[in-house]
């Protein structure tokens, strides 16, 4: 079924099967850890992050087998939670996800800095993702993808712009769709005109933010076809022009772009909300220099491009740019103009507890009838 | 000879041990290990960095909490009614099977009930939105046919979700239907007839006592995967699509709340078994009767 | 007891493709009577008995019941019921619960059903296993329950489809006594089917042996067995031994055979009274008729010489295997129970011979039928 196929190409692609998967295993208790053979990366990450043509390549410079596990945040953290960070050498949790699970749960160990070469990276992102994933004055990730959330249009004669207040207009009635998921929740409060970035440490005023998302997503809940939940199940509504606005992820709008002149994506006004998946050391893992040596294999410029390529979002890879696809540029270009660039929203670290807030919301929004 | 028939009796004891002990083992560390666990998990409350104390708030926070009950009272009787229709559907096809049609064309139904499960139960949904979204199928074939003006969406409401639980659960009461009425004299009904009953009564008083058993076990086996499935109700149920298990992968997936997903997940084995014994109560079988058939 | 006809079926006809299972029957059953219907399996007496019973609809034909005619009547409005092979109990329901079905049917006031069911126990010599569940009761005890929830019913027919079939030998040659004092208590038409010659004879007023779809003869079980219509009759009801040949003369109404090998038989016929030489016959000859004795006989009608091949002891029923002479084939004759026949031994010579009254003739049919059950002298 090519709903399957184009799901597991994709961010985030699979997790309604992995969800299945997490449920049975968390069950299970998953406390076995396999010993890893010395020649052997496990590597949990997201569907095309790792494509065949490069674990071939790497395996063949190093001859170092790489198993890979396709996996979306949530799942990862669960999995590693589960195990206690065992089972795998090598996880791609995205980089506000890393700070308080490390401080909740311990799954991750330390980045040795010194064994990464930091040439390639563009260094602002290596920079803020260190520091973002920091704990204890120890940093555990660095930046390997990144992309951004915004709006996804099907429409013939569409807008320049658009907010994401515009999926509650009465224009797109019945044809509206997102996910029920915290960006969503993060999105709307920029675009109520608060920060909830800067209330991320701040309970109460991140409650009565989060209070007036609520309200406004329940009062256009009949706007919504259905809420998304991967990007499969996304780009078939907007393919088949059941949907015709919808929040969803940059390489999804451009991958939807090569089929349709009609869809775009649009970075909106308040900002499109930027996120980087890092790559981190789980606490058990024993293959850490296979890791390291993964980590700097990808970000080789042309290896990076291959990733771009495949999962259709760039790297931090600042010189892979040159060997990306022209028509992925140009579209990106179409996206970001330099304004827009600038206007990316960057998650910083989650502080914990703000998901239990989030929660209450997203449950109430869900029960509104 | 005493000696020997004392070391036969014990290898016999031996023999009996190593055969359970395969089931044994699976029982504990497979089905008994994980629930203790869960409900250890369960009466636990995070005061703050991997620190917890005892405590019962995740139980509190069901009742207090109208969502949590709310939407547990919605996915009990939602699968209910699944039971209830997948029973009134199945009768039929399993009577059929069992006592219309012989040989080559019994085995041949029975495996048109199991080729939906061929496929995971990922693609069988998705073969539903297919048939029944908006540029679906059905919607499609309705406006050529000029049954309907504009598109129709059939797809993320209620009974959508009962379609397909209902699609979901029919192998699993016709098995055990087909296999309580194959074991029933034809010569029953027919006696029935004779003595004066017309078929409603025959059905009421004769067909469905005698198949009682097997309507039972089918009803549990469908209750619980109804009360247990995630991916029907989630993908075609849409926006308003609530259904307990969803609310615990949230609580243990997105939410990090373990405490709070394990303590639904007690409460859902606790309050589906005290239904499962309502219904055991009500049609008067009781549960080894039922499953040693 | 003519003028009082139960159930009466006229040219019955009932083909299942191109097999005809019941072909042009005709009988009257008189009310009060125990009639049997014998045949061996695949005769057609089954598919008699459920088109009787309204589930099976003939081809053509009519079948009345006290007059009115059952055509297009279903089961459950006919004043017939019937008691299944298997009994059909239902092992859900109390013994009480089952007798009384067919009473909730009627909408009986409770209290009378309850009168009426306990009445019904009390008349199969079983009042105290009402409350009890069918499972916990014997064999025979199901058998008369399974009669009770007709009977409560108070039908003009009761059907019996060869219920004692699944019984041991001994608690049916009880359950046969027990059937005939039932009925004859009740009163009822009884009408039992069944492939078991001795369950027909010992229980029946009237029998009617059906072959192929036809009824060979209907009549008293003593006529079926002294005075066979057909060569089926003859051989499928008691036993018999039997023999093909020609007619080579007669002398009056005594006909007189020469077989294949050379041996001359006289047979008094009965049935047709037109053989002629040259027709091809059959006699039957029952073992108890064949006299025997040590030494040869004066001039009998019938004569025959052969050794003692095995003798089957079974008390008064004993009987001997013997030899014939010339042509080797094995005749049964019932063993006399006298002194000088008690120690014979395998191997005596001993000397037969009958009147030619004690045997049965018959002109041979075209594809002669000869039932696996009787004992055939093959030349």
């Amino acid at each position: 079924m090519s709903v399957m196929i184009t799901g597991l190409s994709t961010r985030g692609g699979i997790e309604v099967l992995k969800k299945v998967t997490t449920a049975v295993t968390l069950t299970a208790g998953l406390a076995l850890s396999v010993s890893a053979n010395a020649e052997e990366l496990r590597l949990l990450t997201w569907g095309g992050y790792a494509p065949q043509e490069v674990i071939d390549q790497f395996e063949k410079e190093t001859g170092i087998e790489v198993k890979v596990t396709l996996s979306n945040n949530e799942d990862m953290i669960s999995k590693l939670r589960a195990t206690r960070g065992a089972g795998f050498d090598l996880a791609q949790p995205s980089q506000d996800r890393v700070a308080s699970a490390q401080q909740e749960f311990r799954i991750y160990k330390p980045m040795d800095m010194s064994k990464i070469d930091s040439k390639p990276y563009i260094q602002s992102m290596l920079k803020s993702t260190q520091s973002s994933t920091t704990v204890n004055g120890k940093a555990f990730g660095v930046p390997h993808v990144w992309g951004t959330s915004g709006i996804i249009a099907n429409l013939p004669e569409g807008q320049d712009s658009y907010r994401y207040t515009d999926l509650c207009s009465s224009d797109y009635a019945g044809s509206v769709s997102y996910r029920l998921k915290r960006p969503t929740l993060i999105a709307f409060a920029f675009d109520l005109g608060e920060d909830p970035f800067a209330a991320y440490n701040d309970v109460e005023k991140y409650t009565q933010i989060m209070g007036k998302v609520e309200e406004k997503l329940i009062a256009c809940k009949s706007n919504v076809k259905t809420y998304w939940s991967g990007s499969d199940n996304l780009l078939n509504l907007l393919r088949s022009g059941e949907v015709t606005l919808a929040m969803g992820w940059d390489a999804g709008g451009w991958k939807l772009g090569d089929e349709q002149e009609n869809i775009r994506y649009v970075a909106p006004e308040s900002g499109a909300l930027g996120w980087i998946d890092t790559f981190v050391l789980p606490a058990r893992g024993q293959n850490d220099e296979a890791a390291y040596k993964w980590i700097n294999f990808v970000n080789q410029p042309e290896i990076a491009a291959k990733i771009t390529a495949s999962a259709g979002q760039f790297t931090a890879s600042a010189e892979a740019a040159k060997f990306v696809d022209e028509k992925l540029s140009k579209k990106y270009q179409a996206s970001f103009d330099q304004a827009a660039l600038d206007n990316i929203k960057w998650y910083p670290p989650v502080p914990a507890g703000l998901e239990a807030i989030e929660g209450r919301v997203l449950d109430r929004i869900k029960a509104a009838q | 000879m005493n000696a020997f028939s004392s070391s036969k009796a014990s290898g016999k004891k031996l023999a009996l041990f190593l055969l359970l002990t395969p089931f044994a083992l699976h029982l504990f560390f497979l089905i008994l290990l994980p629930h203790l666990e869960i409900l250890n998990i369960s009466l636990r409350e995070r005061v703050s960095y991997g620190i917890y104390k005892f405590s019962l708030m995740n139980y509190e926070a069901f009742f207090t909490e109208p969502l949590y009950w709310r939407t547990f009272l919605r996915t009990a009787v939602m699968s209910i009614l699944t039971t209830a229709i997948t029973l009134i559907v199945a009768f039929p096809v399993a009577w059929y099977i069992a006592k219309v049609v012989r040989g080559r064309t019994k085995g041949l139904l029975f495996l048109a009930c199991l080729i939906p499960f061929w496929v995971s139960e990922l693609v069988r949904t998705y073969g539903w939105m297919i048939l029944l979204r908006e540029t679906g199928v059905i919607s499609n074939l309705l406006q050529w046919a000029g049954l309907a003006v504009g598109p129709v969406e059939m797809l993320y409401n209620d009974a959508t979700v009962m379609l397909g639980l209902v699609y979901t659960s029919m192998l699993f009461m016709v098995v055990p239907l087909v296999s309580t009425l194959d074991g029933m004299d034809d010569s029953l009904v027919e006696a029935a007839y004779d003595l004066g009953g017309n078929g409603w009564n025959a059905l009421r008083e004769v067909v469905i006592p005698y198949a009682m058993p097997g309507i039972v076990s089918g009803c549990i086996v469908v209750f619980m995967l109804s009360l247990g499935n995630y991916l029907t109700p989630i993908l075609l149920g849409g926006k308003d699509s609530l259904w307990f298990t969803d609310q615990i992968f949230t609580q243990f997936i997105t939410r990090f709340n373990w405490e709070q997903g394990a303590a639904f997940g007690v409460l859902l084995l606790i309050l589906s078994s005290l239904i499962v014994w309502l219904g055991l109560k009500l049609s008067r079988q009781s549960f080894s009767e039922t499953m040693g058939r | 007891m003519t003028s009082d006809i139960d159930l009466s079926c006229t040219d019955l006809n009932k083909n299942f493709g191109s097999y005809q299972a019941v072909d042009n029957v005709s009988f009257q059953i008189p009310r009060g009577s125990f009639f049997s219907i014998l045949g061996p399996s695949g005769c057609g007496k089954t598919t008699l008995l459920r088109m009787i019973a309204g589930f099976l609809e003939p081809e053509s034909g009519g079948i009345t019941i006290k007059g009115d005619s059952m055509l297009g009547i279903p089961p459950n409005k006919r004043p017939v019921n019937m008691v299944f092979q298997h009994l059909a109990l239902f092992p859900m329901m109390s013994v009480a619960d089952n007798i009384g079905y067919g009473l909730r049917r009627r909408k009986m006031k409770a209290s009378e059903i309850k009168k009426k069911v306990a009445d019904a126990l009390e008349r199969v010599g079983l009042p105290d296993v009402g409350d009890r569940a069918i499972s916990q009761l014997s064999g025979g005890q199901k058998q008369r329950i399974a009669i009770a929830r007709c009977l409560v019913l108070e039908p003009d027919v009761l059907l019996l489809d060869e219920p004692l079939g699944a019984l041991d030998l001994k608690l049916r040659e009880h359950m046969k006594v027990e059937l005939k004092k039932l009925q004859q208590a009740f009163g009822t038409t009884f009408i039992y089917i069944t492939h078991d010659q001795s369950e027909a004879m010992v229980m029946s007023d009237q029998v009617a042996v059906m072959n192929n779809g036809r009824f060979e003869q209907v009549g008293t079980p003593q006529e079926l067995y002294y005075q066979p219509d057909t060569p089926f009759v003859a051989g499928f009801v008691g036993e018999s031994n039997h023999f093909s040949g020609q007619v080579v003369g007669r002398n009056g109404d005594v006909v007189e055979v020469k077989t294949a090998s050379g041996q001359v038989f006289h047979s008094i016929e009965r049935i047709d009274t037109n053989l002629a030489a040259g027709d091809e016959v059959e006699l039957f000859v029952r073992p108890e008729m064949i006299h025997l004795s040590f030494e040869p006989e004066n001039k009998p009608e019938n004569a025959l010489e052969g050794e003692v091949a095995n003798i089957l002891f079974d008390g008064g029923n004993s009987r001997l295997l013997i030899r014939e002479a010339t042509t080797g084939a094995e005749l049964q004759v019932v063993q006399p129970q006298t002194t000088q026949f008690r120690d014979v031994k395998a191997g005596d010579r001993l000397y037969l011979s009958w009147a030619a009254s004690q045997s049965h003739i018959f002109r041979a049919r075209g594809q002669s039928q000869t039932p696996a059950l009787m004992q055939t002298v093959e030349e």
